[in-house]
């Protein structure tokens, strides 16, 4: 046995996020660890870590209390926990990070790069991967960087490994080599914490689950005994059926609202595609594929070549985004964090920020008409905030989410695009988005929405282009839509042969 | 009435002073500190002198506040009161009319901020370099027309100019409420608005807080960038040509010299966060007055001016210290 957490109690403030918890982790075990955002899984982990304490409860590795007060405590027992977001220095070299503060030297002040490129050379040989330790990171894929942190983990003792969210950047192919890595590992005795929202990757990878909601622990078990809807129905904590979804009707209308023609422009060409008004496009493909930069071509974040028709009315080649705006694009982007929210700012603010680069004219802005502003989304979509003059970062990923949606609906809008818009959010709440999603087509708005996964794809799609190295592979209508099909066209498995289909 | 509007609860209300005001509590604080030591601090003459000494600096920090929120630093402002008021003085002594000074010196700021906000957005240099580029410059030029010397407004023009530095409305024999007094709190009040209560200010918040998002929320980021140093320029005119007026008197060497840094630690204690976002007026508003009186207590005290920077320099680190401690705490 290597590590137990008994009665684990943490609070902030008034809110009890962990509310004793038992949690039992053995040796060369890999354990998946569920639960909505919020529900407190982060925190149990960052106990265990030792980036909080605990208000009551007690740790014991291999039998023995102890108390691990920070991070570097917990890397002596060899305790590894890799964020969500990875905690790389892009300037630096590859073994450059992965030694950082545990630098080699000669003697005293020199470092001794040789010996530190050998090492790192080593540990790549043990995962089986291939990565120069001497390029920059900023030059690495997003897959390879999630590498070089599990690498870093690996260069020292390292008995466990906690694993915040590792695929969301990660492409299906990539995400079978980090399993695979991960069942070579954990053959050598390294156990895993796994937290992730994807379920079908969680049955794939992980022995045990534990599922936590609202600080508590609902339920532990094995996969073998349990299937998708069962650990749904234990995260959420009511019935969500899937097949609601199923009876979906496609809504849409003859006129076109958008349609583009020859679109080409870094990373992606000859995307030619007709979005009708109350139609739900999907655009998938796999990390790389052209997706993202579509996505952004769009609604003008990046220059493009060929036409984009809006309601009957050519773009201006090299419009800017207030030109999309203006004429009825919106979009949800992808990253919430990094390219959605002000995280400074407050909720009123947040949503109130479309609004006023579109439609605000008056010098002044009225702080009721502000608030009535957010009591219409809030009704609209269902936020869960009573203060919205806090940061908007008090709220969940979720509801975050849903600000950044209502921040638009307060403009007049023909076409929204969603680029991958449940990244990182809980499946209560996804499901509420693909129900808004499907609203939104049956009032007629044209929507195109932009993922990887295909679950979401074919909840609410009623065609989807498949993307691969920059072109459209295949345009799938509903009746054709199987994950089958959507993995054979983005793997390019049609072109190349079919050793890789 | 509004549910969020409604006035706080006691207790909601003191933790807001810590967590939100803290520069508040230091202003009390050093309220008290000078009332004790200068027993004269509570004088309507006093109050208004250091609101009076208080005003261009404070001028200046109205727009530093604007170019810190939006994540940039401004430190060409020192020079630029210097070039802008050199040359106005040269324009007053032609035409022997202020208003035609102020018009010139606030388009000059217009055409400097501008060149600042080209280098900055169109350019893509950071915001510290390019204005350093703008300081050297600026003190450099107006150095080589004054041959390092003063730019001095003509006599026959002397008690017309001063009355704008020195005059008042006259409200009783011993009660005057100077000009610039009321410049400077007008000034306040104004870009509070402009902050809090327009477009601007909240994109200049939410450009500080993520560009990225910004820019995909469709705000014109340069244009909010560069609005925020043409602004700050065109304050640097109007503090010019108070400075003129004060003086009578452009010394092309040593004219405003360490404005920009008096309203960057004004700024700073006044709590707007140095990495944008973050920020409230009435805390840079604060941040200036505080700043005048560590040097009334001082001169009141007996300290030698030499340790004014001494003094100034250790209540700066202390002020952000305490609201850094605060952010801690707020986060765990």
């Amino acid at each position: 046995m290597l590590v137990e957490m008994r009665g684990i109690v943490k609070d902030f403030g008034p809110v009890r996020a962990v509310d004793h918890v038992d949690f039992t982790v053995d040796t060369g075990e890999i354990v998946g660890l569920l639960g909505e955002n919020g529900a407190g899984k982060s925190t149990l982990m960052n106990v265990l870590a030792g980036s909080y304490p605990a208000n009551t409860g007690e740790t014991f590795i291999n039998g023995q209390r102890v108390s691990i007060t920070n991070a570097r405590t917990a890397n002596q027992y060899g305790i590894r926990f890799i964020h969500q977001e990875l905690n790389l220095c892009n300037d630096l070299a590859v073994f450059e990070n992965m030694f950082l503060a545990e630098e080699i030297t000669n003697g005293f002040v020199l470092l001794n790069k040789k010996e530190m490129i050998r090492r790192c050379n080593q540990i790549f040989e043990r995962m089986k991967v291939k990565i120069d330790p001497r390029i920059p990171v900023e030059n690495l894929q997003a897959a390879d960087k999630q590498l070089v942190e599990i690498a870093k983990a690996l260069l020292f003792k390292c008995e466990l490994i906690i694993m915040d969210e590792p695929t969301t950047a990660l492409s299906t192919h990539e995400i079978e080599n980090l399993f695979s890595i991960m069942r070579q590992l954990k053959e050598e005795g390294v156990s895993f914490i796994y937290i992730s929202h994807k379920i079908p990757e969680l049955f794939e990878i992980c022995e045990t689950y534990y599922v936590l909601r609202d600080g508590r622990l609902v339920a532990n078990g094995k996969f073998g005994d349990i299937d998708e809807n069962g650990i749904t129905e234990l995260m959420i904590g009511r019935q969500l059926a899937d097949d609601e979804f199923s009876r979906h009707v496609n809504s849409s209308r003859e006129e076109v609202v958008l349609s583009a023609r020859n679109l080409s422009g870094e990373g992606f060409k000859n995307i030619s595609f007709e979005l009708h008004a109350g139609e739900i496009l999907a655009v998938t493909g796999l990390h790389g594929s052209g997706r993202d930069a579509v996505a952004d071509a769009l609604y003008g974040v990046i220059p493009y070549k060929g036409e984009i028709i809006i309601n009957g009315k050519p773009m201006k080649a090299g419009a800017k985004i207030r030109a999309f705006l203006s004429r009825g694009i919106i979009m949800v982007p992808r990253m919430r964090k990094e390219r959605g929210i002000h995280n400074d700012l407050s909720t009123y603010d947040n949503i109130s920020m479309g609004y006023l680069n579109t439609k605000h004219k008056s010098l002044f802005i009225d702080k009721k008409a502000e608030h009535e502003r957010f009591l219409r989304q809030k009704k609209a979509l269902a936020i869960k905030t009573e203060q919205p003059q806090n940061p908007i970062t008090s709220l969940s990923g979720g509801n975050q989410q849903k600000v950044i949606l209502g921040r638009w609906l307060e403009t007049d809008s023909t076409v929204i695009l969603f680029d991958n818009p449940t990244q990182g959010i809980d499946v209560g709440t996804k499901f509420e988005i693909y129900h808004l999603i499907l609203n939104f087509a049956r009032q007629g708005k044209g929507i195109i929405i932009f993922s990887q996964e295909f679950p979401e794809i074919f909840k609410v799609a009623d065609s989807c282009l498949v993307l691969y190295k920059g072109e459209i592979n295949a345009a799938l209508g509903r009746d054709e839509l199987t994950e089958k099909n959507v993995m054979y066209y983005s793997t390019g498995a049609n072109l190349e042969g079919e050793k890789y289909a | 009435m509004l549910k969020s509007l409604k006035i706080a609860s006691p207790k909601e209300l003191s933790k807001k002073l810590v967590t939100e005001y803290s520069f508040v509590l230091s202003f009390i604080l050093l309220v008290i500190i000078a009332a004790s030591v200068n027993k004269n601090f509570f004088t309507w003459t006093n109050i208004s002198n250091i609101f009076v000494q208080s005003s261009m600096v404070g001028l200046i920090a109205m727009g530093m506040s604007m170019v810190i929120s939006a994540g940039l630093i401004d430190i060409s402002v020192g020079s630029q009161v210097a070039i802008i008021g050199g040359f106005g003085i040269l324009i007053l002594n032609r035409t022997g009319s202020a208003a035609v000074m102020l018009i010139f010196c606030i388009g000059c700021g217009f055409v400097l901020g501008s060149i600042n906000g080209l280098l900055v957005t169109k350019g893509g240099m950071p915001s510290m370099v390019a204005t350093m580029a703008m300081q050297g410059a600026c003190r450099s030029v107006i150095n080589h027309f004054g041959a390092g010397g003063p730019f001095t407004v003509d006599k026959e023009l002397f008690e017309y100019f001063r009355m704008l530095a020195v005059g008042g409305i006259q409200i009783t024999a011993r009660f005057k409420i100077p000009y610039l007094m009321i410049i400077f709190c007008a000034a306040g009040l104004l870009f509070d608005v402009i902050m809090k209560q327009t477009k601007l200010g909240k994109h200049i918040y939410a450009v500080g807080s993520n560009e990225t998002s910004a820019r995909l929320s469709g705000i014109s980021v340069d244009l909010v960038k560069a609005s925020t140093f043409i602004i700050t320029g065109m304050l640097c005119g109007i503090v010019s040509v108070i400075y003129a007026s004060r003086t009578t008197a452009v010394a092309a060497a040593s004219a405003a010299t360490g404005y920009e840094m008096d309203a960057i630690a004004a700024v700073a204690i006044g709590g707007t966060a140095m990495s944008g976002g973050r920020g409230k007026i009435i805390g840079t508003f604060m941040g200036v007055l505080m700043f005048k009186m560590i040097s009334n207590i001082l001169t009141a005290a007996d300290v030698s001016t030499y340790l004014n920077g001494a003094i100034s320099a250790a209540i700066i680190v202390i002020a952000v210290l305490m609201q850094n401690l605060q952010n801690r705490r707020n986060r765990n």
